[in-house]
């Protein structure tokens, strides 16, 4: 048992920086403390850094901008994106037939169909790795905190809500596998949207910001792929956020709002990430210029 | 002015001088006020002393006792002997004519 506290101690004070953790440590062993209570004052510590970190305005505007809507936004398209694709891959997986191949026309729908995913798996990764990059850049000592509330709203932003794909009976064949119900949606999130945002936050964490010319391939990638995604993310917000209780949106406003200007403009919120990685590189490119010149 | 616990932390750190480390200014400070004292307080407090220009703080040698691992080695600077004197010499000033003895009994 001891042995384990032990273990998490290092554990958590490997979350400290590294001269703190070897004068902390170092203070524990000198003075005997016990495992209980040594787990007890690293835990307490890393509680005063982060709250003393959290004085600053930064790791909140990576929590308000970042990580609560373009979180939700992530978690409410990929489940929706699981979803269609799901009833595509029953169709086209589950109950193959060579007749999908045999007319041009049938071609024609299953190459547009695999395009498609391709393009959502794409601008998914995309998504995610600017918004893991630029929420490492901005709050790269509260990574811990801000990447768990991701992960969080992530997973748990579509909880207690449906979509009208899953709702629809039509698509009960589909849905009444586990696979596809629940098991997709979290491959999907998992590989595609957490695994490139925890690698996009390492990056941010190291380095902050990219060079221009990688800002800016990236901004005109993600600024592409936005506006290809744009008329899903607007059917994912409304279908793909349904109530499990009645029929229609999880939020009622929404069914008014399905063909306004805001919801247009949406798509514009994935684009945010990428807009402050061109400007944090941009500045530092004439930093640089105006010192060398 | 300094806070209770940054007045004891300065006069336990002035006391140990140049033996003034984590470790040792946490024992002396539970011996000479009775109170425990965790990593946490001492090195956010260490920490706010250091931004107010009150104390130093350098990484010192490691010793096998600690595991091989380093000090955190801390002096007091003018600044902060200065700022302590002050509080010391507030307290006493404020405390003068007053019999901590005779007023707890009266409050019962």
């Amino acid at each position: 048992m001891t042995g384990v506290v032990w273990w998490l101690v290092e554990r958590a004070s490997a979350l400290l920086d590294a001269e703190e953790r070897d004068a902390v440590r170092g203070d524990l062993a000198e003075l005997n403390v016990a495992a209980g209570r040594a787990l007890r004052e690293v835990v307490g510590l890393l509680v005063r850094r982060q709250l003393r970190l959290w004085t600053d305005w930064r790791p909140w505007l990576a929590l308000a901008g970042l990580v609560i809507p373009l979180g939700m936004l992530l978690s409410l398209i990929s489940r929706q994106w699981a979803n269609t694709n799901s009833i595509y891959a029953w169709l086209y997986v589950d109950n193959w037939t060579w007749s999908y191949i045999e007319t041009a026309g049938a071609r024609h729908d299953l190459v547009q169909i695999c395009g498609t995913f391709l393009l959502e798996c794409v601008t998914l990764v995309c998504w995610a790795w600017t918004l893991g990059f630029t929420l490492g850049s901005l709050s790269r000592r509260t990574i811990w905190v801000t990447g768990t509330l991701f992960g969080a709203v992530l997973f748990g932003g579509t909880l207690g809500s449906s979509t009208a794909g899953l709702r629809n009976p039509g698509n009960a064949a589909v849905f009444s596998l586990i696979i596809y119900r629940d098991g997709f949606p979290t491959l999907v999130r998992t590989v595609l949207v957490l695994v490139p945002a925890v690698i996009g936050m390492r990056k941010g964490v190291r380095q902050a910001t990219l060079p221009l010319p990688w800002a800016l391939i990236s901004a005109v990638a993600v600024v592409t792929l936005t506006a290809l995604a744009a008329p899903s993310v607007k059917v994912s917000v409304t279908w793909g956020w349904w109530s499990t209780s009645g029929e229609g949106p999880a939020i009622r406003q929404l069914a008014q709002l399905r063909d306004s200007w805001q919801l247009r403009l949406l798509p514009m919120l994935m684009v945010w990430p990428v807009a402050y990685m061109v400007a944090s590189a941009t500045r530092r490119h004439w930093r640089r210029q105006s010192a060398t010149a | 002015m300094l806070g209770e616990f940054e007045y004891l932390l300065l006069s336990v750190t002035a006391r140990l001088g140049d033996e003034a480390y984590g470790a040792a200014i946490r024992a002396a400070f539970e011996q000479a006020t009775g109170r425990r004292c965790s990593v946490g307080a001492l090195y956010t407090t260490l920490d706010r002393l250091e931004a107010k220009g009150l104390v130093q703080t350098w990484m010192g040698e490691a010793t096998p006792q600690r595991g091989g691992r380093a000090k955190r080695m801390v002096r007091v600077t003018a600044r902060g002997a200065r700022q302590a004197a002050q509080f010391y010499r507030t307290v006493v000033r404020a405390s003068r004519g007053v019999s901590w003895e005779t007023t707890r009994s009266l409050v019962r």
